[in-house]
């Protein structure tokens, strides 16, 4: 048990889980889709310059001063290549990036996706797998974002030992697969990104896995 | 990667909660498909409906994948596949997902319903179920010779309630459509090692011999089998050689293709063999120690099946016949694929053991990755058991006395002949006005009242069988029915899978458990000892109360919560038939048949031209009735979005042979039978031109042309405020169908097996569908 967890207070506790849900449920956006000129205009306010500064991410000139519109519909270019192709794209999958121990190579929906379906399963996540892969990182960031939702939700009702558990879910989660391939993932969105917005952002995902870590 | 501060990360958190608030106003919310709830819940994401669901299995085809029912205030919304399951892995195919079709079919049967005007006419009268069984069970209580009730039904073993109702009644004419699908393959495999079928451990190959198959179209296990053939292909790089007489989605995936003339496959896998012995390439200590023949006698019984001869006939050149001999025998673990391709023939049984002989002369039975035998449980018939009533000349025709899975080619034959008299006829699940072949002496039998005086169709549809019958008893669909259900496993573990209702019953529908027991108390006598079951469990238990593992983990209650049941440490028990032998006779591979011996048919494994295959006139082409992922047989025919996907089936020609006729792309075409009897003779079509047919060949889509079963199986829209159609029924896609005439040919298909004849392989009795020599002509 981290002493973070257990000196904070119930509500300082239920907010931090609010905030871990607020960061899931943002870059689970930025890597399912394509950006929204909502999208644009929300992540350039005064406010989240400098929070984002403080964390290392500066965007260009462009991306802060240029029409927003315009703006989504460039990062939406790169987002297709960078994560859709045609042609060579990285597949924000977990098993593209970890290797299963039968596996000879990593594979689309391997051994870790499995894994992933596994977790949610026992985590009481009901997925409805229509259309995407369990392992893919929107999907993946999501269900972290519920648990942490929910482990919000406990902490407001004063339900300590739930959200224990639930915080202890996500942990685990974050150790076994966010850990294992977001730092990877991160790189090579960093070395093929061309804009300063994906070159941020894939900083963040990178580092995120850090946020599970005991104080 | 330079650290990030946990504070900092946080405030970002608290940051873009405003973020994304303001910008999902707008609707770019990620994974529109995805909504993830804590605590087990699913919910609808654009009603905020809760969603409850179950686990069942399928019977949209005979793999019998575990599925799961997605309900929404007590109508199925989804079907998706059970992770748990062994077999499909949690995935699905589009038959399977396309079930809620069949569930909510606008044209559904939910009342009992009793002819109105002649046989066939289609007019009906509603009547009550009380109406509805006193009939029945009167008729049934006034046979005069027991067997003169007469049941139809498309698989024996998995319609155990219509061999119990039958043999309850005394009668031993428990009847099943095997015969069109795999007969000549479960007696080939059964006389050669003892167990009806096979399952290749394809997932753990190197090397894989397919003789016709197109397993990722169809097969017996279809999801289950298809993942771990491609599981082979990919992890264990496993080379993949295909001979056929089409271009499937299974050959266009190998690594070699060679079209083969039609029939020809046994001859192909006997050289194959030649090969293997004259070259010394065979595994002595295995045919030594674990057949019946010696392997100088095999390699002298060979010698006149060389690659020359089959070059001739086949059209495989002899080189690629000796180099992919040679490959499969010194490749390990290798295995065969036949599914029910290679047998289709009148010598089926014999192609099917030239091909059996490849896996045994080269040591490649029952071992990982090589050819194994089928692993599934078995389950025990509730006491007390109604006892065998004996054989009768419908269930096993003395022309035919090897074969074990019965002759329904023949039956309808028999009965115009009066072979067999019938007093009553009930049809269940086998919509033999469709499936079978010579389909106008079918319909001639069913519509006559004097050979069949009165026929009861329990099925929830008019099918074409179901439009001859004098009373309609509305059955639930699979998603609505109990059963127990057990496939040979392609994990190579046996397991033990539920059916259960995902939904009830809908409106006055009634699963055929209730069916039976119902008739059978009014029947009364002796017959009710066998359904005095109170409630449907008590069935059920009986049947699994052979599986020790399954009843300890919970029986029943364990698998309406789970769906499916294995042992969970099992493993592969990979030739176990060295502690108890093989199931014949001499306790080994009977290479050489005792009981084909004793019948007077040729004992080893050999090759005997199909007449009329050999000399083909220049506008003579062979027929291949083919299945297609989206439909199996007469199962799916109603299914809406199955029906998109395939709703006709011109005819495929290489282009080479149809310019010679003259025809060209989507030419109005008439095929007409050249010789064989059967009553129709001709069928009209268009042309599809393509490369991917032997020249020699013409081939048609099986599972669509439906002339019955309801608006959607005949390409029609039914708009979605019909007065007729009950609520529950109502779907708004329905007035979407767009194929009405789609093509040339009529938008939903032609029924190609009208006009093949009643052929059967007289050791295995099952149909010969390959073989029907017609002629082409531009109309």
């Amino acid at each position: 048990m981290s002493e973070g967890q257990h000196g904070a207070g119930e509500g300082q506790r239920g907010d931090e889980a609010m905030a871990r849900a607020g960061v899931c449920r943002l870059l689970a956006r930025v890597f399912s889709n394509k950006p929204s000129a909502e999208l644009v205009e929300g992540l350039r306010e005064a406010r989240m310059l400098e929070v984002l500064a403080s964390l290392g991410v500066d965007f260009d000139q462009g991306f802060i001063s240029g029409d927003a519109a315009g703006e989504a519909e460039s990062l939406g270019i790169e987002y297709t290549r960078l994560f859709v192709g045609p042609g060579e794209h990285i597949a924000p999958h977990e098993s593209v990036f970890v290797r299963g121990q039968a596996e000879s190579e990593p594979r689309l929906w391997g051994e870790a996706t499995a894994a992933v379906a596994e977790f949610y399963r026992e985590a009481g996540l009901e997925v409805d797998t229509a259309g995407e892969i369990p392992d893919h990182i929107g999907i993946e960031l999501e269900a972290m974002a519920e648990l942490a939702a929910a482990e919000a939700e406990r902490h407001e009702r004063g339900e300590t030992a739930e959200a224990e558990t639930l915080w202890g879910l996500q942990q685990r989660f974050a150790w076994e697969h966010l850990a294992r391939w977001l730092p990877d993932f991160g790189r090579a969105v960093a070395e093929q990104a061309q804009s300063s917005f994906y070159r941020g952002m894939a900083l963040l995902v990178g580092g995120l896995a850090e946020l599970y870590e005991d104080e | 990667m330079q650290m990030i501060s946990r504070r900092d990360f946080l405030k970002l958190g608290a940051a873009s909660t405003a973020v994304l608030a303001i910008e999902s106003q707008f609707g770019a919310i990620a994974h529109a498909a995805e909504q993830l709830v804590e605590g087990g819940r699913s919910v609808n994401r654009t009603s905020g409906l809760p969603r409850s669901f179950l686990p069942s299995t399928c019977t949209q085809c005979p793999a019998g994948c575990g599925i799961i029912g997605y309900v929404e205030e007590s109508r199925l919304v989804k079907i998706g596949g059970n992770t748990k399951h062994i077999s499909n892995q949690g995935a699905l195919c589009a038959r399977g997902q396309a079930g809620i079709n069949a569930l909510y079919d606008p044209n559904r049967i939910l009342k009992p319903l009793k002819r109105a005007g002649s046989r066939g006419s289609g007019e009906w009268t509603e009547i009550s179920w009380e109406e509805a069984l006193t009939e029945v069970s009167g008729r049934i209580g006034g046979i005069a010779n027991r067997n003169e009730f007469v049941m139809l039904t498309d698989d024996l073993g998995r319609d155990d309630l219509a061999r119990r109702f039958t043999w309850a009644l005394g009668s031993g004419n428990a009847l099943e459509g095997t015969g069109v699908y795999n007969a000549n393959k479960l007696v080939a495999t059964q006389l050669t090692w003892g167990r009806a079928g096979d399952m290749p451990d394809v997932s753990s190959s190197k090397y894989i011999l397919s003789f016709g198959a197109n397993p990722m179209e169809n097969h017996t296990e279809f999801v289950g089998f298809v993942r771990r053939l491609v599981d082979g292909m990919q992890d264990n790089q496993a080379k993949v050689v295909v001979f056929d007489v089409r271009l499937t989605n299974t050959s266009a995936k190998s690594n070699e293709l060679y079209y083969t003339a039609p029939g020809t496959y046994g001859l192909l896998a006997l050289s194959m063999a030649q090969v293997i012995m004259q070259e010394g390439l065979y595994d002595a200590t295995f045919i030594d120690r674990w057949t019946n023949v010696s392997a100088a006698d095999l390699t002298r019984h060979l010698a006149q099946y060389t690659p020359e001869r089959a070059e001739a006939e086949t059209g495989v050149s002899a080189s690629v016949i000796r180099r992919i001999a040679a490959e499969f025998a010194t490749t390990k673990p290798a295995t065969t694929l036949t599914d029910s391709m290679a047998s289709s023939y009148s010598n089926g049984v014999q192609a099917e053991r030239a091909v059996m002989l490849l896996n045994i002369i080269t040591g490649n039975v029952d071992t990982r990755g090589g050819y194994c035998l089928p692993r599934e449980y078995t389950l025990a018939e509730p006491a007390p058991a109604p006892a065998y009533p004996g054989a009768t000349v419908l269930s096993n025709p003395p022309a035919n006395p090897l074969a074990s899975q019965q002759v329904i080619s023949r039956t309808m034959e028999a009965i115009q002949k009066r072979e067999q008299n019938v007093g009553v006829l009930m049809s269940h699940r086998y919509n033999i006005a469709y499936s079978n072949p010579d389909l106008g002496t079918v319909q001639d039998v069913l519509k006559d009242e004097t050979l069949v005086p009165f026929h009861v169709a329990v099925t929830p549809y008019e099918t074409e069988t179901a439009i001859y019958a004098d009373i309609i008893l509305p059955e639930a669909t699979y998603l609505e029915d109990w059963d127990i259900e057990v496939r040979p496993s392609p994990e190579q573990v046996p397991f033990v899978s539920l059916r259960q209702p995902v939904v009830p019953a809908l409106k006055e529908s009634k699963t055929f458990f209730d069916i039976t027991r119902e008739l059978a108390n009014r029947i009364g006598g002796s017959v009710a000892q066998y359904f005095a079951f109170k409630r449907v469990d008590d069935y059920l238990k009986g049947r699994i109360a052979g599986i020790g593992g399954l009843v300890g983990a919970g029986g029943i209650d364990y698998l309406k919560q789970h769906g499916v049941w294995y042992e969970p440490t099992s493993r592969p028990d990979y030739g176990s038939y060295a502690s108890t032998g093989f199931a014949t006779p001499s306790g080994r591979i009977e290479v050489y048949s005792s009981r084909m011996a004793q019948h007077g048919y040729d004992p080893l494994p050999s090759y005997e031209a199909i007449a009329g295959l050999g000399n083909l006139h220049e506008n003579d082409m062979v027929l291949t009735i083919f299945d297609t992922a989206a439909q199996f047989d007469s199962r799916t025919g109603n299914c809406m979005w199955l029906n998109e996907i395939e709703h006709n089936n011109p005819v495929w020609m290489n282009p080479e042979t149809a310019h010679a006729l003259g025809i060209e792309e989507g030419d109005h075409i008439k095929l007409t039978r050249k010789d064989g009897e059967a009553k129709i003779r001709s069928l009209e079509s268009t042309a599809y031109l393509t490369e991917g047919i032997h020249p020699k060949v013409v081939a048609m889509a099986n599972g669509v042309g439906h002339t019955a079963y309801g608006a959607i199986a005949q390409g029609e829209k039914i708009p979605y405020d019909d007065p007729e159609i009950p609520v529950e029924l109502r779907d708004p896609n329905t007035k979407l169908v767009w194929w009405e005439h789609h093509g040339f040919n009529p938008g939903h298909g032609v029924n190609a097996k009208q006009i093949v004849p009643a052929l059967v392989d007289p050791v295995g009795g099952g149909q010969a569908w390959g073989e029907v020599v017609v002629t082409v002509a531009k109309i």
